[in-house]
């Protein structure tokens, strides 16, 4: 009678074999992902679940280090993003739902994982497309997620919905902070409209307004803002190599510069002739012309360091 | 009243005048020559020859249109461009520069001067920058006075940054649009300030002639109505503003939609709306105007006032339901990359991969203005203080402007006329006020009454505070006769007002500040000449390098490759290229291609941009699905030009992973610590993709077994080379710039080409390795 208990020990392994049978996997990771807001926390068992070789299933997987000994701050900054769209995806209906799962592979749970995959930096997304049925495209190997668009989550959200079986309906919360200093902005605005009145009819707060921002303007302010320079670089040093580039301080000096010349100009045109006093109006004409004479020395051999090949120079 | 210097008395007024307009005349004649002749610096240089990429296809329509005639070009239908698509020419382009070019042939030809067409193309820009000094003296004219116009003109002929459009040989739509842009402007004001419905009609023609020229002219769809908006806002409303306007957006609106490739735009986009709506406004603000100028009642004016809002807000609410649905177009994509500055790097990377669509850092506003770029706040300045309603225009040009020049480095070409205006303003003023030979009179009386009350709060005893405070007062009022304060509070009053004499004392000062602008004046001709003859005058077409001693050496890669596609090829083999070169392939080779510089079809360069940059195995049937014979690349890693296609590699993954992302991904063509390299250690993606392997095929052997450096990158190349199996090495210019390839024909045995070449090799299939499939071609 030692055939039944052997009979049973040889069922063992199939009922392993059963244990990870396709569906019974999506169901535990259904469950994994319930208990977490729609985000499966991953480990290295997990993880071999999730990319299961016949899954029919799609993932998510946000590779991470939150700990605070890795100083990862991309990382932290992705987080929140990830964890906003995988939460947008727990409300779709179940039967959408659990055919894309959402993950997170922090380092410090599933430091094989990493290893295996050979993964030197973070934060890392992979998609990937269901190895088996009507949803498979055929690739198996992971898509990583291209983090051009910044971290923010829409894009995120954008991105993703290519491999999701519906739109991922993630909607960026709303911004109440800003909208109160709108509103905030906009009543105290109101309410001192009798104060500013007289500034808004004033030509000479129009004057300064248009003057600061041409100045601002034409030099290279924009440029700064689109490319995201940053003040200054590296050791301090302040002037960016290259005709085509510029830090933020160049900003600064160059519409400073120029705000100084065109107002030595105005000087001379408009304030020099109504000294009544001839010695007083000759020490102002010989001071502003010294004013423009040595910046545009500067400018110019500021220009120089900028452009090398700049044949002219005046005084400097 | 006492002079600095003498001037001759025995003058009659009739004299000064008609001197003075004849050397007006002459000045003119000599900024026209000034004009032209700096622009001729590429063709002295290299040749007369047309540059660049666009004004390759605007040369081709060009002589399409002088050989075949006008309805001709206008029902022409390219279907060499955008193989197998084609284009229809006549609806999608501005036909306003190809029409000038063919009127002049037409009228020199019906003098029986046979120019040849090519010439008037080349030396087209050139003219019209003469045209285009001419009309900023008028403009700047109706802004001062007739000297500020000939500064302005100077400034505008000469300045690198409107130079560096129009050029000999940059036969391009902005040749012409500068001088329409100003002339417009021109009869705008001069519409405003007369009232006259000829000057608005006027007006409104050369609008009509810009919006068929330029995609720019919807710059002045919208500055004019923001001008008049401003100009009501500002109470200004008055019936010369209805007139010029009603005129020019009637007029203007209907001859703008007679082009075919605006259309009914002007009443469905977005672009167009503030025209149309400040049209509604005038209307509005014009009928209440007439019944205030019947109605005396307070209450009704008031109730008027409400209606007003009322119906403003209305034409509000409607626009915004009309375009919430789908009657007006919202702005398009690359109206709205100036607002959002990162919209079109998301969404229209093809928009933002063009050079001339980045950013403008400050030493490009320096290179192009010099040292008007400075002084030109001190023309707003001037225009501040006067405010009369077309110095409204010029203060809102400034802004606007400057503002798009900060953005893209193209709109530098809309800032150049309004700083050479406001400069010339300001520089005028400048030398106005220190040529006037009138001495002001020295006021004796104060001088004598300032010095004992400077002395007064010194004197008086510290204990008693009011006198202190009293004499200060004093003093304060003594001095304001001639402190710097003062100066200033007088200055900022509006001209004519202040009653405070006005002038320069003696000759040195005279002769310290003009001496000084004069230098400037200099310095900037020097600037010019210069920035013209180095930066802006080359073709791109040919490149110029120097020999070691230092005589020039010519580099024609581009032309010697063109001809022989032109001369080896059959009239209907389709070339394979990046979109750079469609229009050169067309111009020079006469050949069909995918894709070219007018980028409309995302789809297509995305089709290219795969496959240069998938696997040749990959690459291979779309290659055969378009039926390309020859693939054309450029490549500088031999002589180090860096305008190459490698440099532009990742640009076209970027596009086509805008079509395709689970195929062509941008960072795997990085190493694995995020470098772009072209070495041993470049990325697998980079290493198999077509471009790079018809980069560097057979690039090795150029060195003979040392180490082959890429100049451009810096980086060594591996010397085993890759290998090609689907194309075929065609042909290499002198200097490598430029690579054909010609794409085989599928095996006449049926083998997957790379089975049939190791085939040839003499190689053995490995029995292990399933056979390899025919690919299904198409």
């Amino acid at each position: 009678m030692l055939l039944l208990p052997f009979l049973a020990l040889l069922s063992i392994p199939f009922c392993l074999a059963a244990s990870t049978s396709v569906e019974d996997v999506q169901e535990k990771l259904v469950k994994l992902a319930a208990a977490n807001n729609g985000l499966i926390k991953l480990d290295d068992s997990t993880y071999n679940l999730l990319t299961h070789p016949k899954r029919t299933w799609s993932s998510s997987i946000h590779f991470t280090a939150l700990d605070p000994r890795r100083k990862c701050i991309p990382c932290k900054e992705f987080d929140p993003s990830f964890t906003a769209v995988a939460k947008a995806w727990s409300q779709v209906p179940a039967s959408e739902r659990n055919n894309h799962f959402f993950a997170t592979a922090d380092f410090d749970n599933a430091m094989g994982t990493f290893q295996k995959l050979g993964m030197q930096t973070a934060p890392v997304l992979h998609v990937h497309l269901p190895a088996e049925g009507p949803r498979s495209r055929g690739r198996t190997a992971p898509i990583v997620y291209d983090f051009s668009n910044g971290f923010d989550a829409a894009p995120l959200a954008e991105q993703l919905s290519q491999y999701t079986p519906v739109r991922i309906p993630y909607r960026a919360p709303v911004d109440w902070a800003k909208y109160g200093t709108t509103a905030g902005v906009t009543l105290i605005l109101l309410s001192g409209v009798r104060l500013f009145l007289p500034i808004l009819r004033s030509r000479w707060a129009w004057a300064i307004g248009v003057v600061l921002t041409s100045l601002v303007m034409t030099s290279g302010y924009m440029f700064v803002r689109i490319r995201g320079m940053p003040q200054s670089g590296a050791n301090g040093q302040w002037i960016a190599p290259g005709y085509q580039n510029q830090f933020g301080q160049e900003v600064q000096v160059v519409s400073f510069v120029y705000g100084l010349l065109a107002s030595a100009f105005l000087m001379l045109t408009l304030v020099t002739p109504y000294q009544t006093h001839p010695y007083r109006q000759r020490l102002q004409v010989y001071l502003w012309s010294g004013v423009i004479l040595v910046m545009f020395s500067v400018l110019i051999s500021l220009f120089r360091v900028k452009n090398r090949s700049y044949p002219f120079k005046l005084l400097l | 009243m006492p002079l600095a210097y003498t001037l001759p008395s025995n003058l009659s007024p009739a004299t000064v005048a008609n001197t003075s307009s004849l050397l007006r005349i002459v000045a003119l004649a000599l900024i026209s020559g000034a004009a032209i002749a700096s622009r001729l610096f590429a063709v002295v240089n290299f040749e007369s020859i047309i540059h660049e990429f666009d004004p390759w296809f605007n040369y081709r329509a060009t002589k399409v249109l002088a050989e075949k005639g006008f309805y001709e070009f206008w029902n022409w239908f390219d279907h060499t461009a955008w193989y197998p698509l084609g284009r229809v020419v006549g609806g999608t382009i501005y036909p306003g520069l190809m029409a000038t070019s063919g009127v002049i042939y037409n009228v020199l030809h019906a003098l029986h001067l046979p120019v040849d067409i090519r010439n008037i193309c080349v030396l087209l820009a050139p003219g019209f920058s003469a045209l285009t000094a001419w009309s900023t003296y008028m403009f700047t004219k109706e802004m001062k006075d007739e000297s500020a116009g000939l500064l302005a003109a100077v400034f505008i002929g000469i300045a690198p940054g409107y130079i560096s459009r129009s050029v000999a040989g940059s036969y391009d739509n902005e040749a012409i649009a500068i001088f329409l842009l100003m002339y417009t402007f021109y009869c705008w004001i001069k519409a405003l300030k007369t009232g006259s419905v000829l000057y608005g009609t006027l007006t409104a023609l050369f609008y009509f002639y810009m919006v068929a020229a330029w995609g720019g002219y919807a710059f002045i769809t919208n500055m004019i109505p923001l001008h008049a908006l401003t100009l009501i806002l500002m109470g200004r409303f008055s019936s010369r503003l209805y007139t010029a306007y009603s005129s020019w957006y009637a007029i203007g609106t209907l001859a703008s939609m007679q082009v075919p490739f605006v259309g009914f735009q002007p009443v469905r986009t977005s672009e167009h709306m503030a025209a149309l709506g400040v049209f509604g406004l005038l209307q509005i603000v014009a009928f209440a105007e007439l019944v205030r100028a019947h109605v005396s009642s307070k209450q009704f004016q008031s109730i008027l006032f409400g209606s007003v809002i009322v119906i403003g807000l209305l034409g509000v609410f409607a626009f915004a339901g009309l375009t919430y649905k789908g009657w007006i177009a919202p702005w398009t994509g690359r109206f709205y990359s100036l607002w959002d500055t990162g919209y079109a790097k998301k969404y229209i990377p093809i928009i933002a991969s063009v050079s001339e669509h980045q950013p403008t850092a400050w030493p490009s506003f320096f290179m192009d203005l010099q040292f008007l770029i400075f002084i030109f706040p001190a023309g707003v300045v001037l225009c501040f203080r006067e405010l009369r309603d077309e110095h409204v225009f010029v203060i809102i040009y400034a802004v606007v402007a400057s503002y798009f020049a900060g953005v893209m480095v193209r709109l530098m070409l809309t800032l150049t006329p309004v700083v050479c205006v406001a400069a010339a303003i300001a520089f005028s003023s400048l030398l106005d006020t220190y040529i006037d030979p009138v001495e002001p009179e020295v006021p004796v009386a104060s001088t004598e009454a300032e010095t004992p009350a400077r002395d007064s709060p010194a004197n008086v005893a510290p204990g008693s505070a009011t006198t202190s405070k009293k004499a200060k007062k004093a003093a304060a009022a003594d001095a304001s006769s001639s402190g710097l304060a003062s100066g200033v509070l007088a200055a900022l009053s509006p001209s004519g007002k202040s009653a405070k004499p006005r002038g320069i004392f003696g000759l040195d000062s005279r002769a310290l500040v003009i001496a000084n602008a004069l230098g400037m004046l200099l310095f900037f001709v020097l600037h010019c000449t210069y920035v013209t003859s180095t930066a802006y005058s080359s073709p791109s077409v040919v490149l110029a390098s120097q020999n070691p001693d230092g005589s020039q050496h010519i580099i024609d890669d581009f032309r010697e490759a063109y001809y022989w596609l032109r001369q080896n090829t059959p009239q209907d083999a389709v070339v394979m290229s990046w979109w750079d070169y469609g229009y050169q392939i067309a111009g020079m080779a006469d050949r069909p291609t995918l894709v070219d510089n007018n980028t409309w079809n995302n789809t297509h360069i995305a089709t290219v941009g795969k496959a240069m940059s998938s696997p040749e195995e990959v690459a291979y049937p779309i290659l055969r699905k378009h039926d390309v014979d020859y693939v054309l690349i450029i490549f500088g890693g031999l002589i180090g030009y860096s305008g190459d296609d490698i440099n532009k590699f990742l640009w076209m993954v970027r596009i086509a992973q805008g079509v395709w992302p689970e195929e062509i991904q941008e960072p795997n063509y990085f190493t694995a610590k995020g470098e772009y390299r072209v070495d041993d250690q470049a990325a697998p993606a980079m290493k198999n993709s077509l471009m790079y392997k018809m980069s560097y095929y057979r690039f090795a052997e150029l060195y003979g077994g040392n180490q082959a450096v890429d100049r451009v990158r810096g980086q060594q190349v591996p010397k085993t080379g890759p290998t090609l199996d689907y194309l075929d090495e065609a042909f290499t210019s002198e200097n490598w710039i430029v690579r054909i390839y010609q794409v085989k024909k599928e095996d006449p045995l049926g083998r997957d080409l790379k089975t049939a070449n190791s085939f040839d090799q003499g190689k053995k299939r490995k029995k292990s390795k399933p056979l390899s499939r025919r690919k299904a071609v198409v």
